[in-house]
Parts: C-alpha cells; sequence; structure tokens
C-alpha cells in the first residue's frame, strides 16, 4: 500500500517562543494504523506542539473493501451476508437496515414475530455493542477488568447468537421479509436468564467505572461538542444524545416493531467524553427493558414472509434509516428491477461521527485524544466499507 | 405474496407521515423563487418526499431548506450511476420537524461537476470526498477534495458501471504465457501434452489467440495426423501388460 502523505497545517521545523524564552517545537506525529487505541487500522497525523495537539489529521481507507460495489454484483439475498462485514461489532443493525430498505422498496411488510424477532435480536446486538465500546474505553484509559467483564456479559450474546443462526459473528440471521430461522427450544427461557444476569453485571460495571476517580477525571470536561456543532456535523447516537439532543430513530421515526415499543431515549447535557459513556451504560440498562418486552410480547405466527429466492425488487429507490448502536445507519437502495441492486449506498454511522475529531481534540493534551477516540465508538470496517 | 393474516402484521396507521408531507410541500413551494421554476415534491417510498433541483441553484435551494425549513442534518450523500448521467443524492434531516427530504441533482456524465454544500453544512467534507473517490465528481468549492478511502494514486472510480471489475494492470506480460501444464489435468487430455509443451506461444500462427489460452496442441499445424497416429499406437496393447 503506498503511503499517504501526512497532509495539515502542521510544518515541522516551525518554531516558536514562549515567554520564558524556551522553545518548543512542532512535531508531527503518526498515531495508527497499527496502534492499540485506534481500534482497528486508523492513521492520526498528529500536529504537536509539546504535549498540546493543535491539528490532527484522520487518514481512513484501510480497510476499504469496496463493500458498495460487492453489493451491486451480488443477488439481494446474497448481500444480506456482506453487510455484516461493514460494522462487524453489530451485524445484525447492519443486516435489519439492508433488508428494511428492501422491505420498504417492496412495500412489504414482515409478519408481526419476525418484527419482534428482530427488534430483539437488535437490542441484543445493541448490548453487545455497546458492551465493547465501555470495556475497550477502560481499556483505553488504563483499566484493564472492565474489558474483561464486559467482553464476558457479550460472549453470552455471541453464544445465543450462536444458537439462532449458527455461527457468533456474522451471523448472515435476516432475510428479505423475516428472519432465517425461529428461536430453537428453550432460547427465550435462555435468554431471560442471560438477561437476569447482565442486569446484575451491569451494576458491578457500573460501580467499577461510574464512580472510579480516575476514570472521572480522564473524562469529565474533555472531548466537548456543543448542540449546533454536534448537529452541523451531523453526528448521531450516543455522540449526539450526550450533547443533549433529543434524537432517536427509534422515537422519532420509528420502524417495524418499535411503532409499538416506546422506547425511552437516553440523554445528557454536558457533552463531554463521561456523558458518552454515560449515554452507553443507560442505553444497555434500556436494551434490557426492551429485551423484556420483546419477550414478553412475542407474538406467534409465521417468522417470514415467503420471497422467492431470486429476488427482483421493482424498479425505484429508497432511504431507510435505523438506529444502529452508533447512530443513524442508512442504506440508500436502488433498484432497476433486476436480481441485482443497482445501487446500494451505506450510510455508516462511524463514518460521520470520526469526522469531528480533529475539532475535538484540538487544545487537548496527546493523552486525552485517546481518550476522545474511544468515546466516539467507531468501528472502521464501517468507516472505510 | 404475503401469506400472513392482516390481523398478525403492525397496525398499518402508525406509519401515516402523509400530513407533515403534505405540510411540507406547502412549505418548499417558495423555492421556485430560487429556481425560476416550479419545484414538484414527489412522494418516495418510505413515506418522505424528494425534490430534484438544477445543479446551479443547489447550494442556493440548500442555504434555504437550512435557514428557513430547519433542515439542520445532512445525513447522506450518494452519488449514482445512471449510464446516461451522473446523480448526487442529498438526503436531508430536521431535528424539529422530525421529516426525510432528498434532493437529486442531475450530472454530465463527460464534466460532472457540482458545487459543494461544505458551507451549508460542515458534515458534507467527508461525504463529498467520498463521492468524488468513488465517482469522480467535481465538488467546486470544497476545501480540500482528495481521496478518501482509496490510494491517492489509484486510477479509475471504482462505482462507476464502466469500472472494469478486474482491472488490466494485472495482466502483466510475464502471467499471460501460462505453462499449459498448469492449465491440462486428467489422462485423456495429456496425450498431446509433447505437442503443447514445444508450441511456443505468441509466436506464428497461435498469436491470434489469446495468449494463456489453452489450446491443446489443437492450433499446432499437423497436430490431427499426429493425433490420429497417438489413437492407433493407443489401440494397441502395451508391452508388458
Amino acid at each position: 500500500m503506498v503511503t499517504k502523505q501526512p497532509v495539515g497545517s502542521g510544518i515541522p521545523g516551525a518554531s516558536s517562543d514562549t515567554s520564558e524564552g524556551i522553545k518548543s517545537q512542532e512535531m508531527l506525529l503518526n498515531m495508527g494504523p497499527q496502534h492499540p487505541s485506534t481500534h482497528g487500522v486508523l492513521r492520526l497525523v498528529l500536529t504537536l506542539e509539546g504535549e498540546t495537539v493543535t491539528d490532527c489529521t484522520p487518514v481512513i481507507g484501510y480497510l476499504h473493501r469496496g463493500i458498495e460495489k460487492i453489493l451491486e454484483n451480488r443477488p439481494i439475498m446474497g448481500g444480506i451476508r456482506y453487510m455484516d462485514n461493514a460494522d462487524y461489532l453489530s451485524p445484525m443493525l447492519n443486516e435489519t437496515a439492508y433488508a428494511g430498505a428492501v422491505e420498504q422498496l417492496m412495500g412489504l411488510e414482515p409478519p408481526r414475530r419476525a418484527q419482534y424477532i428482530r427488534l430483539l435480536t437488535n437490542e441484543l446486538q445493541r448490548i453487545a455493542s455497546h458492551l465493547v465500546a465501555i470495556g475497550t474505553y477502560g481499556l483505553d484509559l488504563g483499566a484493564f477488568t472492565p474489558v474483561l467483564w464486559a467482553f464476558r456479559d457479550r460472549e453470552g450474546i455471541l453464544s445465543l447468537f450462536e444458537a439462532l443462526g449458527g455461527s457468533r459473528f456474522n451471523v448472515n440471521y435476516l432475510r428479505v421479509g423475516g428472519v432465517l430461522h425461529d428461536f430453537p427450544a428453550g432460547w427465550l427461557k435462555q435468554c431471560e436468564a442471560f438477561l437476569d444476569q447482565l442486569e446484575k453485571n451491569m451494576m458491578e460495571l457500573d460501580r467499577l467505572l461510574t464512580g472510579n476517580e480516575i476514570f472521572e477525571s480522564r473524562t469529565q470536561g474533555v472531548g466537548y461538542i456543543d448542540q449546533q456543532q454536534a448537529i452541523a456535523y451531523g453526528l448521531t447516537g450516543p455522540i449526539l444524545r450526550a450533547s443533549g439532543v433529543n434524537w432517536d430513530l427509534r422515537v422519532n421515526r420509528p420502524y417495524m416493531a418499535y411503532r409499538e415499543v416506546a422506547v425511552n431515549p437516553q440523554i445528557r447535557q454536558e457533552g463531554d467524553c463521561f456523558a458518552r459513556y454515560m449515554v452507553r451504560m443507560l442505553e444497555i440498562t434500556e436494551s434490557i427493558r426492551l429485551c423484556r418486552i420483546a419477550i414478553d410480547k412475542m407474538p406467534g405466527g409465521p417468522i417470514g414472509t415467503r420471497t422467492p429466492i431470486a429476488l427482483r425488487p421493482p424498479r425505484g429507490e429508497t432511504y431507510f434509516a435505523l438506529e444502529s448502536s452508533k447512530g443513524e445507519l442508512g442504506v440508500y437502495f436502488i433498484s432497476d428491477g433486476g436480481e441485482y441492486p443497482w445501487r446500494a449506498k451505506l450510510r455508516g454511522p462511524s463514518f460521520v461521527n470520526l469526522q469531528i475529531l480533529p475539532e475535538m481534540v484540538r487544545g487537548h493534551k496527546m493523552s486525552d485524544t485517546v481518550a476522545i477516540l474511544g468515546s466516539i465508538d467507531i468501528v472502521l470496517g464501517e468507516v472505510d466499507r | 405474496m404475503d401469506l400472513v393474516p392482516r390481523s398478525k402484521s403492525l397496525s398499518p396507521a402508525a406509519s401515516g407521515y402523509r400530513d407533515e408531507n403534505a405540510a411540507l410541500a406547502r412549505d418548499l413551494a417558495p423555492i421556485a423563487q430560487i429556481t425560476g421554476k416550479g419545484v414538484v415534491p414527489k412522494s418516495m417510498k418510505g413515506d418522505y418526499l424528494g425534490i430534484e433541483v438544477d445543479r446551479s441553484n443547489l447550494v442556493a435551494v440548500c442555504r434555504f431548506l437550512r435557514d428557513q425549513l430547519g433542515f439542520d442534518m445532512l445525513s447522506c450523500i450518494s452519488g449514482v450511476d445512471m449510464l446516461d448521467h451522473l446523480e448526487t443524492v442529498y438526503h436531508l434531516r430536521s431535528l424539529t420537524r422530525k421529516q426525510l427530504l432528498q434532493i437529486k441533482v442531475r450530472l454530465d456524465h463527460e464534466k460532472p461537476e457540482v458545487e459543494s454544500v461544505v458551507s451549508v453544512w460542515p458534515t458534507a467534507n467527508w461525504l463529498e470526498r467520498e463521492t468524488y473517490d468513488m465517482y469522480g465528481i467535481k465538488f467546486s468549492g470544497h476545501p480540500d477534495l482528495r481521496r478518501m478511502l482509496l490510494d491517492d494514486d489509484f486510477e479509475g472510480y471504482p462505482l462507476l458501471k464502466s469500472f472494469h471489475q478486474v482491472p488490466t494492470t494485472v495482466k502483466s506480460p510475464a502471467t499471460t504465457q501460462v505453462d499449459p501444464n498448469m492449465a491440462v489435468s486428467g489422462q485423456f487430455q495429456q496425450k498431446g501434452m509433447e505437442h503443447v509443451v514445444q508450441k511456443k506461444v505468441g509466436q506464428g500462427r497461435e498469436e491470434r489467440l489469446h495468449p494463456g489460452t489453452p489450446t491443446f496442441g489443437h492450433a499446432f499445424e499437423g497436430y490431427e495426423e499426429e493425433a490420429s497416429r497417438d489413437d492407433s499406437q493407443k489401440d494397441k496393447p502395451a508391452p508388458g501388460r
């Protein structure tokens, strides 16, 4: 791979005099692409003045696989599997977005049971994704225990998915018009038991991180975004809600079973890293509540509509968006009436959310860059697609 | 198509945005003063409105939508290749009105250029860079129009329909002369092996063949007689068996 030249305002060698006569020199620092705190292959070209970050240029594309081009060359049912790889920490949500876009174009309404299965799996996936975000965030800030506890709980969700769809990560569970399998025997009981255990574990995790003095001092007041800036930069998801904007697609533009199940959006006003962490913690609790509701209300009936394998949606275009664990996950789908999509554009929340990083880190210390980047919760698979 | 009785589906009344869309269509009417011709909002699948705007008026219309109608968030910019023309599609959201709006701009295939909307929504910066990266659409007025996801020295725009799936650069001269032994397998196909091996690909008559095409000796002059001789030899029982 050809190395990209660092671009930014920082000129190496430019020096400035402080009042004491001590000379400090601007320095260009490459953080990544292989760096444990960048959660993948993200490269940040930082311009440092001493310890202070004066500019930051994210360089992305190291994980580009051309998913949009791949989708154009796969039958629609075959493309669902490739959506798993976009945001590999929440494959269920990606599949729901793609299947939902096709259904919206076809005017197809999946059966009620399928919609509730989707709600249940989506909320479990959201918990899993937030657990990774919180666990690795603790790891970034020097706390080692949270990541072990969070991954232990996530393992329970992955085992549930394995029983459901046959694989832990790239589940390939959703279908246009429904889902692949019904629950195996005893799955819902297992899921309920898991949720009870998770609730206890979350209280422990909360005690471990939320009141921690080191954790609070590293996150409170760091990486502040105000409301106007957050909206102008198109931020969505927990990062937007942590800035005090009441915006959640599950509430404001409900889709699928969220039309029947009311969601309490979790909002914090502070707009700093700690608020983003708190929104994720509260959303896990909220997701547990939604999972219980879905299990209680789980209707009977078929799990899918009978659709042909060689699916040919009508000519037309549509934009379908849902609230992923990271924000608005949109699919802009164009069909020419054929078996293959003419165009399938993914609007990845991580890609849009990452854009504000230079604004956030400017003026902070070098070590705060790690805290701010972790609080955005990006997945490079979705940034680069 | 739907096998499910209607009662088991979700209530259809929950997904009604008809009133909101009608109100928005009324509010969109002043765009006619900016563009000079009437705007026709189209109802899209999924209960939202879509309008089509000339590329010369795009920024003015976007500014009007943001300031007057409260479309304060730009969600998505997508490039589309429709073979005879290109399109850029903008999806806007209004957090106050809780609505979605689609703007479509048609561009020529020869000189795809459209004004940048970074001055209206800062989030357009990366979204436009990505569209430029994949479709080669120039966004004039963009502060930093470079490749986003691909390498800086990448040639071509991969999401265009004319972009080849297998890039031609893979076929270097060294790899075209495929060893025929690699292509031939099985007892039956190996009977004319020595002719194939002797054949010099790229010289004489075989030049017209695509290099690397396994000929199994058929293009070799005088092969037929030798092949029949081989067959006659094969009919005899081999000595010692």
